[in-house]
């Protein structure tokens, strides 16, 4: 997608960080595709140090991006709605870039990412920069590479960013915690799967969507919907519902209202990335004690088994379990008190 | 199709009724007295006997397989429900026809193998395109370069045909043009030719593929929006129903969706499930049934498992037969009989010890017409690595010579009927395709089916099975993954010299600098607005744009305007 | 699997793969079969679809930061076009993804793919372990280039 813009023999490398990351965070600033490519790469690679380098030098940038969430079922068209959002947001000046979440399997840690083929032509036509990230099952990775995703193409200066996700699962609502605004894509003739989804992600989501517009049953599904959301009491946000079919560009402008309009919502009462906020605290916070308190404590109760103290005896011939359990007791209750 | 919901979930429910085999004490008794002892003293193994359709097989089959009513499903040759073939003597009558598939480089390349195949006896002439024909590119477009006739003929304008043809009378052969996307155009091209030549559209005969479904499902060329392509093809059909008596407009095409990796019932039913959606779109159309149906034709692959083979044939014919009479209310014999080409699998080719290849033919070959097929292209054993070359086209052709005059198996009308297995396995492939149909028909239609990718993604799902099955050894492909040898020799290929490109854009340079480009602008207009307007019939306006010598590609993008082009279903 | 994550500060995520057709050409059994492969060997696969361009399949690989293009043409025309793709990277100086080829590709031909930086150049018919194990090797040169020091 960048193609024209890529001056020729462009350095791509980051692994001699030493001296290309700030090229890297650079060309990420200047909206250099292959830059956030990159960057996006180094903080999916479950490598915490290299993970805090880029993403603290990367900094928080001057537009202030609004992640919408699109989930749905599958098979209901969130690839091609997704394709003509984004280029749809393009067309009025309102940047965008766009993350697809897959599942990996749990076995073999592979996975198809096979979200890119219906959007890729509209994103490509509209210079918007697509990534898929595969959900590799571990807890906490999908949404540690999703934050900082975010994080790149926010700094890229993108306004607006959408993630697709598979619309099953926990890791996927870890992902809605991230989104400012859950957009929930459905279609008409659903029945079996509108009721599996009511149970969870129907509460949390902001907008609804009903999708292939020009199908059978188009009008009562969308009915159905304002029905339910007609009873809501949804903290002020009165929750719309939106129809779009797939040939008809028109169409999308009302979906792109809706999520203006919904991000005004968030601005006006100070909400906006609050979530998100809350989220990159909580991964960084989890890093920070992994990486610093886990090898400084380590370290601690290493030296005070080897000075002896606080265990009054030599232990050499204990399991080391034993050992291990009574050093992080003794150091907890002391210090606690 | 309404007034029919369900037709499918009851023919379902009828079919594994009546194939819930009643208890044979006689076999039970054989069983335990015969067959046990016998396995225990050789030390037989238990091993898993399913063919490609994942039917399990059983060590043997009796009357109790079959039920009671068996006759009422088989009928006698040349009738209802036509399991036993469409015409009453079969080959004693006259054999089938020998067709073999051609076409590669240019034009007169093309022309001379034509002209070859037709001196050695071929009755019936078979045209392959290239890759930028067949997805409607002309051979200067960036996108065709290096592809131009690596896989068939190039075609580019109406001069390109002409080229192809010359010197050939097309009142005395049958031309088949494996074409789906742009067949409308090269129909067109191919009257063109005809009137040319002084003769009425009445006199000429042959069959355009022109499965658009199976194009979405399987083989992947298309153009524009199913819906699009369903609409000129629907013209077309209109077109040729009243005008060219003796043009088969569709010929609904298995071959691809086997090629693709599907099993024999899969192939079957997703098949006739595109036939189906052809029949109603004619009906809708406002043609008479009985009128247009004898027109539609099929296409089946005969793979390498013998018996499946014949089955799957043998179950086509009565599915279409009682779909035609029962659900689509045809009346005349005509209508509901299914006639079919078929050509050998290139899947079970090798390319390694490549001349054993001319012995999977021959069995397949001879599947096909067990199978009762009503034309037959084998395959030649080069094909595995490239366009066949002369010498190997020869064999495939003497390998169908060799079933039609030695072997005797033409000697007698459908000789395996009445096989316990054989009427078994018929049932039992009957039966699975029933269930496809039920299960489409629940989707909404294999329209809907196709685009939502479910037919795809089942395929795709059988053909990984299969390759992990070959992969580890429990489907044997001798020579590739059973028998092999160390070393392998490659064999003598066909080749297209890069001046097949440059010759085609010489020529096509050539047609643009001396056409009317006015007249040309003309034509494209016309064809657009009959585009615009569904209630328009687009034939005419074709073959007046074909004639003006507008390109494939103009014509073609004309279509992309108007109607958009087509991003497939994510199915991996 | 999880336990991995503190033990090593560096876990890489899988070798990343982007199967494509860069051609007028839709056979892709096989590229659906080996999709399906790739992922069982636990890598993450990407499909480029039908139809793309040799440019649009490198936008999205440098977009996707994958490791390997394995690249699959079953139309005669893998000398034209998967070459557009090897130069077309060349010039964007492109030489951490690694180029992986297959089809029907005739033995004389491998020598002038295997120049041009493309290997494996497999034919129908083998094995899926031996792709397999290629193309991991090329993703691991290729990731090996990403992350080194030159």
């Amino acid at each position: 997608m960048s193609g024209k813009e890529l001056p020729k023999q462009e350095k791509r490398r980051w692994g001699r960080i030493e001296t290309n990351i700030a090229d890297l965070v650079s060309g990420v600033k200047e909206n250099k595709f292959s830059s956030i490519a990159r960057a996006i790469s180094m903080v999916e690679d479950e490598d915490p140090l290299l993970r805090k380098d880029i993403l603290r030098k990367i900094g928080t940038s001057a537009t202030k991006a609004h992640v919408i969430g699109i989930t749905g079922p599958p098979g209901i068209g969130k690839s091609t709605l997704i394709g003509n959002l984004s280029s749809g947001m393009m067309a009025r000046g309102i940047t965008n870039g766009v993350l697809a979440i897959d599942a990996s399997s749990p076995f073999t840690g592979g996975s198809l990412l096979g979200n890119r083929i219906r959007m890729q032509d509209k994103l490509r036509e509209s210079h918007v920069f697509m990534r898929s990230l595969a959900n590799r099952g571990e807890k906490g990775g999908l949404s540690r590479s999703a934050i900082g995703a975010v994080r790149i193409l926010e700094s890229a200066g993108n306004q607006e960013i959408i993630i697709e996700t598979v619309g099953a699962g926990q890791a996927d609502l870890d992902i809605m915690n991230l989104a400012d605004t859950i957009v929930l894509v459905l279609a008409p003739g659903l029945g079996d799967e509108i009721q599996a989804i009511k149970a969870g992600i129907m509460e949390i989501s902001h907008i609804f969507v009903i999708n292939k517009m020009d199908r059978e049953g188009a009008y009562f599904a969308m009915k159905d919907i304002e029905d339910i959301v007609s009873m809501d009491d949804h903290s002020g946000w009165k929750r719309p519902v939106v129809g779009t079919t797939s040939n008809d560009n028109d169409s999308y402008n009302g979906l792109i209202d809706a999520i203006l309009s919904h991000r005004k919502y968030l601005e006006m009462s100070n909400s906006l990335s609050v979530k998100r906020r809350y989220m990159e605290l909580e991964t960084a916070l989890e890093d920070e004690i992994n990486e610093t308190i886990t090898s400084k404590l380590k370290k601690k109760l290493l030296e005070e088994y080897v000075s002896g103290k606080g265990m009054g005896h030599d232990r050499l011939d204990d399991d080391p379990f034993s050992i291990a359990e009574d050093l992080l007791k003794n150091f907890l209750e002391y210090s606690i008190e | 199709m309404e007034d029919h919901k369900g037709f499918w979930h009851s023919k379902l429910r009828e079919a594994s009724e009546r194939n819930s085999s009643s208890k044979d004490e006689s076999l039970e008794k054989w069983r335990k007295n015969t067959l046990e002892p016998w396995e225990e003293k050789t030390g037989y193994k238990p091993r898993e006997f399913i063919n490609s359709s994942g039917i399990e097989i059983k060590d043997v089959y009796t009357k109790s397989d079959l039920p009671e009513d068996q006759e009422k499903f088989l009928g006698l040759p040349g009738e209802y429900p036509f399991t036993r073939g469409v015409y009453p003597n079969m080959y004693r009558g006259k054999e089938w026809t020998m067709r073999m598939f051609s076409g590669f480089g240019t034009p007169e390349d093309t022309n001379a193998r034509l002209k070859y195949l037709i001196s050695h006896g071929e009755t019936g002439l078979s045209i392959a395109f290239d890759m930028p024909t067949l997805y409607a590119y002309d051979c200067d477009n960036k996108r065709a370069d290096g592809e131009i006739g690596k896989c068939g003929v190039n075609v580019s304008s109406l001069k390109d045909m002409e080229v192809i043809f010359d010197g050939i009378d097309l009142s005395k052969v049958t031309t088949s043009m494996t074409i789906n996307a742009p067949a409308a155009v090269l129909t067109a091209m191919y009257f063109s030719i005809a009137r040319k030549q002084g003769l009425s559209l009445d006199k000429i005969g042959g069959t355009v593929q022109a499965d658009i479904l199976k194009e979405y499902i399987a083989q992947k060329e298309w153009i524009y929006p199913p819906e699009a392509h369903i609409r000129i093809i629907r013209d077309m059909m209109i077109y040729c129903t009243e005008n060219v008596p003796r043009w088969n407009y569709i010929s609904i095409s298995g071959y691809h969706i086997r090629e693709a990796g599907s099993s024999a019932v899969q192939e079957l039913a997703f098949t006739l499930a595109d036939g189906f959606y052809y029949v109603e779109m004619g009906k809708k159309a406002g043609l008479d049934v009985d009128q247009f149906a004898p027109r539609l034709s099929f296409f089946f692959n005969s793979s390498i498992n013998f018996f499946e083979e014949i089955a799957k044939m043998r179950a086509a014919r009565r599915i279409w037969a009682t779909a035609l009479k029962e659900k689509y209310g045809a009346k005349s014999k005509r209508a509901m009989m299914l006639r079919f080409h078929t050509q050998t699998s290139g899947y079970t080719l090798t390319w390694q010890q490549p001349h054993i290849n001319i012995v999977r033919t021959a069995f397949e070959g001879l599947a096909a017409v067990l199978g009762g097929t009503q034309s037959l292209h084998t395959n030649s054993y080069d094909e595995a690595m490239a366009l066949p070359s002369e010498e190997a086209v020869k064999v495939a052709l003497r390998t169908q010579q060799i079933i039609a005059e030695e072997t005797g198996v033409t000697d007698t009308v459908d000789p395996l009927a009445g096989s316990y297995y054989v009427e078994w396995l018929t049932n039992r492939i009957e039966e699975e395709a029933y269930r496809y149909f039920d299960k489409i028909e629940s989707m909404g239609g294999i329209l809907e089916a196709v685009k939502s990718g479910y037919i795809q993604r089942e395929i795709a799902t059988t053909s990984y099975r299969r390759q992990k099955r070959i992969e580890e050894g429990k489907e044997v492909m001798v020579g590739a993954n059973k028998y092999v040898e160390s070393e392998e020799k490659p064999i003598n290929i066909l080749r297209i010299p890069g001046e097949a490109q440059e010759r085609q854009i010489k020529r096509l340079n050539e047609v643009k600098a001396t056409r009317d480009g006015k007249r040309v602008a003309e034509t494209l207009e016309r064809l657009r607005k009959a585009m615009e307007d569904p209630d328009k019939n687009i034939m005419p306006f074709l073959i007046d744009a074909v004639e003006s010598y507008a390109t494939l590609e103009e014509i073609s993008n004309v279509g992309r305007e108007v109607y958009g082009g087509w991003k497939e279903p994510i199915i991996i | 699997m999880a336990a991995g994550k503190n033990q090593s500060s560096s876990k890489q995520r899988p070798p990343k793969i982007l199967l494509a057709k860069p051609g007028i050409d839709g056979h892709d059994r096989g590229v659906l079969v080996l999709a399906r492969a790739f992922r069982d060997a636990g890598m993450e696969v990407l499909y480029a679809g039908l139809l793309p361009t040799p440019e649009e399949v490198i936008d999205t690989a440098v977009n996707e930061d994958v490791d390997v293009i394995a690249m699959s043409l079953l139309n005669g025309a893998h000398l034209t076009v998967f070459k557009r793709v090897a130069d077309l990277m060349k010039e964007r100086g492109i030489d951490d993804i690694a180029l992986v080829g297959g089809g029907t590709i005739p033995e004389e031909d491998k020598p002038a793919l295997e120049a041009l930086g493309i290997t494996g150049n497999y034919g129908p018919g083998t094995p899926l372990s031996t792709i397999i194990e290629h193309v991991r090797k090329r993703a691991a040169e290729a990731r090996e280039k990403k992350m080194g020091q030159d």
